[in-house]
């Protein structure tokens, strides 16, 4: 393992100051259950680890506005386990429910989940410097990539692998950032950003700053929303495609309704075409096969993933029917 | 110091064992031979827990991976990045400048064939001194083409992996009959092709060795399912004598044919330690266990297959290419050759040369791929047929091997494993014809079956030891390895079966090269090898402590009965002595040296079994799940059940995983594993695996040894993957023909049936 200085701070302000004055290459870490994965590989650099774990005022689940506020250092295992959250957010509870292993639920944060690298195998081989990495190209463009964008991939074909991310951006969550400057919110669907933006980094976190928690807004009156996570194998398995949908059921249709799928694409997908085949149309399996094909039109396949198309498809129709 | 070492487990371990027995002692068995038939045993057979278990589950027991020795230095190895070059030159001095390192060794010399070939080794006080010694090593290649795909190796302008030899190689031929008459004959013919991935052994236990020279002696604490392999293999490339080497292997966590014979990490572990003068150990990571240490090969099965209308055989031709690296991959053909009454048969084996490294024997080489071809295609047929695939069976089973035509099997019992194997899932509840009906929604349900064939009749020539102490304790000692199948416990039960004692009565040894000899703890050898040659010694010492006894009670050795502990005087229980007081009549411990017997000639020996799973496949996603599962071992005698439960689950649950999820994935560019961990290789979960019905049909082997014994390790991994294809091809109406079968697969399957492409 490399070797590397340890910060532990006590206020979110102090994070934020360590994060904008450091020179060197500074990471965080919550939960650790990926961050001490990547610097024993090597593939983190990171020279000053940042722990949050003493940060006071990160962690917990609260009513605000009649929605809810969640800390980043939330476990995912509370978020599972919370009765606000089973009660009115019961696609955010599946989400958090089909993350992982119960371990890693225990351990693993909400904001380490948000904010997790990606788990593309060329960029997690020490031995590979890929785009992402600085170098110059994307090996799964022309290599390996069963795994790999179906959607929005431009030099770097990542998935994002966030379970809660789709399900919280289908709630219409905020994200609040700590900065130097004072906290700044934003739409936690625009935290995300694809690689033509900046490849070395999967948000829009700048420096100096960091994510301090998530607010859900209170579901809408005939609100609901599920989460379906299509994987390869019972458990411990990051999403192949996974389809958050939430909106207001009205005589069979969906009025609003917003859909974002994981697994697919460098961020969370969404799917806006396919809101708009769905919206205010009564919902039958021809108009979600209609949904999935208008959302398909961007799709551009790699060689191995196209099964992929299929998947969003069945995702889409499974989490629309689970609701309607 | 070795003996020290080994003496404090084997305290420890006696210790565990000094329980109060919770068993009746079983009664002994009466005569030493021909006792093949109508044996009651009190202990084999039944359930019996783990002597070590208590030792395991608390984590006192020691694994190669726990050893820390006094003085003990780290060794790590450099490995190539280069899938083909040229090793040009190796720096050694910077590292060996670090302060903390003891030594450096080059390791490669000329060409390096794969990504992960070992280059060069450090030893230092530490890892992180060591890990930062490697990166200080320089090393200059010249990169050379290399080839990494199969099918890409096959083109005769594809770089050479071998130096001037084709890529391409013959592997095995076998011919019977005319098959071209055959086919000719037949009312129905098919051709299909079955492909199997490479699948990576993965034990828990990494490999690894702790090496260390007392003198001109080596000592080496190795996780290997081979201590004489390993030993002479270490005297070899040292160039010691084997007398002065003594490889230990205490406890283990799995090899599944991964660590078989001697590892090149335990070379230089014996290196480095030579030229520190101290204990070097080198443990292998998670990710050099999918580069350097071997794999399943791959398989590509064509088979042309005929038979009558009745469903009677005709002809069957396989044509295989195998790729297993640098090394040749598996000839696969024996299921096809041997299992069915088929009097033509033609066979034909080729194995691409890559720049991967070289796969190693894993769980029934060449059987488990075979046999999901085979029962693929005898799937295939009765479906073309119309015909129930375990009436196929039936209508083609053999009582001789080599398709009925060689000499007679000296026990079979597929037919019962059938019979109770379909009574147990429910065959009748499967689709009359394959894809038809049975599902709501997206899923659909099926059931699918295929039978095992595996050799594991034991080695004879295996040897071990009972010593009896005068104070009453008991040893079995065997230079056998018991590498988490419960080998310990079975020479427990099987002294204590014969002694009239209890298992946890028994001290068992192994696991050190210093020890009677005893074979690889592989190829389904381990308990038909060890068992019988531990019951022999037990008899003789039977029969020793009888005549002792006799001369105590003043009978004749024939008037004595063993039982409960005591010798009695035939129809006189009250003229009786403890098992203690004629151990102490012998006065001094005594050894009694027992053997595995040959095989008689003229018979073929044989495992076999039936495997039925239940599936249900959603059609929208391509995702198989396995509902239920029955399986039905023929493996003779068994000596633990317990044990061999956990045998055949372990079994299933890795043809379930190879089936549905395991790959190891290659970029082609690279050479480079690209998922070399746990995370994206990936291993059926708990979640994954279904109810499990385990039977024995227990025909008693009436020769293969004193116990009617046959292995058991590898017959439950061989029909697993099969069944489940079959199951899958039950439910969806076709077969997906390549294992793992991933959503990817079952999807592009369903939609080649779909457009009957």
């Amino acid at each position: 393992m490399r070797e590397f200085k340890i910060a532990e701070p006590r206020t979110a302000e102090e994070v934020a100051a360590l994060l904008a004055e450091t020179t060197e290459a500074a990471a965080l870490i919550a939960g650790g259950t990926d961050l001490l994965d990547e610097l024993k590989s090597g593939v983190s650099k990171a020279e000053l680890v940042i722990d949050l774990r003493g940060v006071t005022g990160l962690a917990g689940i609260a009513p605000e506005k009649a929605g809810l506020r969640i800390g980043a250092m939330t476990r995912v295992v509370e978020l599972a386990e919370n009765a606000a959250v089973a009660q009115g957010f019961p696609s955010l509870r599946e989400a958090a429910l089909s993350l992982a292993t119960p371990q890693l639920r225990n351990i693993g944060t909400v904001g380490g989940n948000l904010c997790q690298r990606p788990r593309c195998w060329y960029y997690r081989d020490p031995q590979v410097v890929c785009r992402k990495k600085g170098g110059f190209q994307c090996y799964a463009f022309q290599g390996r990539n069963k795994y790999h964008a179906l959607f929005g991939g431009s030099g770097c074909f990542i998935v994002y692998p966030s379970d809660l991310a789709p399900a919280l951006i289908s709630l219409g969550a905020m994200a609040t950032l700590g900065t130097a400057k004072g906290d700044k919110t934003i739409p936690l669907e625009s935290f995300y950003a694809l690689p033509d933006v900046d490849v070395s980094r999967e948000t829009v976190l700048a420096k100096g700053q960091f994510l301090k928690s998530v607010w859900v807004p209170p579901p809408p009156a005939g609100g609901k929303a599920a989460y379906v996570k299509i994987k390869e194998r019972g458990t411990w398995d990051f999403a192949l495609v996974s389809a958050a949908v939430a909106g207001v059921v009205k005589d069979g249709a969906l009025a609003g309704v917003s859909i974002v799928m994981g697994g697919v694409a460098p961020v969370p997908w969404r799917l806006k075409k396919a809101e708009d085949v769905l919206r205010g149309r009564p919902v039958t399996e021809a108009l979600v096969r209609r949904a999935a094909d208008a959302a398909l039109e961007d799709a551009s396949p790699l060689k191995e993933n196209g099964y992929k198309a299929e998947l969003v498809f069945a995702a889409l129709k499974q989490a629309v029917l689970a609701i309607v | 110091m070795r003996g020290k070492a080994y003496t404090s487990y084997a305290r420890a371990s006696a210790a565990a064992q000094a329980r109060p027995a919770d068993r009746k002692p079983g009664p002994a068995a009466e005569s030493p031979a021909g006792e093949a038939k109508a044996r009651d045993f009190g202990i084999m057979g039944r359930p019996t827990g783990r002597v070590d278990g208590r030792e395991i589950v608390t984590g006192r027991a020691v694994f190669t991976h726990d050893l820390k020795l006094r003085g003990m230095l780290i060794g790590k190895i450099l490995r190539s990045p280069r899938a083909a070059a040229e090793v040009v030159s190796i720096d050694l001095a910077p590292a060996l400048a670090l302060p903390g390192v003891a030594a450096a060794l080059k390791l490669a010399e000329g060409r390096v064939r794969y990504a992960g070939q070992q280059v060069a080794a450090v030893a230092a006080v530490d890892e992180r001194t060591a890990e930062k010694a490697l990166a200080l090593i320089k090393v200059e290649y010249k990169t050379l083409p290399a080839v990494v795909d199969w099918e890409k190796a096959r083109d005769p302008n594809a770089p050479q992996v071998r130096d001037g030899r084709p890529n391409v190689d013959k592997l095995n031929e076998y011919v019977r009959g005319d098959v071209e008459k055959g086919f000719a004959d037949a009312d129905v013919v098919i051709e299909r092709t079955y492909r199997t991935g490479f699948e990576v052994h993965n034990p828990t236990e990494t490999h690894g060795s702790v090496a260390l020279w007392e003198g001109d002696h080596l000592v080496v604490y190795d996780s290997t399912q081979a201590v004489h392999g390993v030993r002479d293999g270490l005297a070899r490339a040292l160039k010691v004598p084997a007398a002065n080497v003594t490889v230990i292997k205490n406890y283990m966590g799995g090899g599944f044919g991964s660590k078989l014979s001697l590892g090149e990490y335990t070379v230089a572990a014996a290196r480095l330690a030579r030229e520190t003068g101290r204990p070097v150990k080198i443990l292998l990571s998670r990710r050099d266990n999918a580069v350097c240490v071997g794999y399943r090969p791959s398989s590509c099965q064509t088979y042309k297959v005929g038979a009558k209308k009745d469903g009677t055989l005709t002809a069957l031709a396989l044509q295989n290419i195998a790729s297993g690296g640098i090394v040749p991959g598996d000839d696969v053909a024996e299921p096809a050759v041997d299992l069915y009454r088929c009097p033509n048969c033609k066979v034909e084996e080729h194995t691409v040369f890559t720049n991967v490294g070289p796969q190693r024997a894993m769980r029934a080489p060449g059987h488990t791929p075979g046999m999901f071809g085979l029962e693929g295609v005898l799937d295939e047929l009765a479906a073309a047929l119309d015909m129930d695939p375990l009436e196929l069976r039936r209508k083609n089973y053999s009582t001789k091997n080599l398709g009925d035509t060689g000499v007679p099997y000296s026990s079979k019992g597929l037919d019962k494993c059938y019979e109770l194997g379909a009574k147990a899932i429910g065959w009748d509840r499967r689709n009359r014809r394959p894809g038809e009906g049975n599902g709501s929604g997206t899923l659909r349900r099926g059931i699918g079956m295929a039978s095992s064939l595996w050799s594991g009749a034991g080695v004879p020539g295996t040897l071990a030891d009972i010593v009896l102490y005068p104070d009453g304790s008991v040893e079995a000692v065997c230079g056998t390895q018991d590498i988490g199948c419960g080998t310990r416990t079975h020479m427990a039960v099987v002294a204590a079966e014969t002694l009239g004692l209890d298992p946890k009565d028994i001290t068992v040894k192994l696991g050190n090269s210093d020890y009677p000899w005893a074979p690889i703890s592989g190829g389904s050898l381990t308990t038909p090898s060890v068992a019988p040659a531990v019951r022999d010694a037990a008899l003789k010492a039977v029969e020793r402590l009888k005549a002792v006894a006799a001369a105590r009670l003043k009978v004749e050795p024939g008037d004595v009965v063993m039982a409960d502990r005591k010798f009695a005087a035939k129809g006189d229980p009250s003229r009786s002595a403890t098992f203690a007081e004629v151990c102490r009549d012998l006065r001094r411990e005594t050894v009694f040296h027992g053997e595995r017997d040959g095989l008689p000639a003229g018979y073929a020996y044989n495992t076999f079994g039936a495997h039925f799973a239940e599936v249900e496949v959603d059609v929208e996603t391509g995702r198989v799940r396995v509902l239920k599962y029955a399986a039905v071992q023929d493996s003779g005698r068994i000596v633990n059940r317990l044990t061999a439960e956990s045998q055949v689950v372990g079994g299933i649950t890795q043809g379930l995983s190879a089936g549905l999820f395991e790959e190891r994935v290659l970029d082609d560019t690279t050479g480079n594993v690209v998922n070399p961990n746990l995370r994206d290789y990936k291993i059926a979960t708990s979640f994954d695996i279904p109810a499990i019905d385990i039977q024995f049909a227990e025909p008693d082997d009436p020769r293969i040894n004193n116990l009617g014994s046959k292995g058991l390790g590898e017959p439950a991994r061989v029909p697993a993957s099969a069944a489940i294809a079959n199951a899958v091809f039950n439910a969806v109406g076709v077969h997906v023909e390549e294992i793992p079968m991933t959503p990817p697969r079952v999807l592009a399957a369903l939609k080649k049936k779909e457009t009957g492409s």
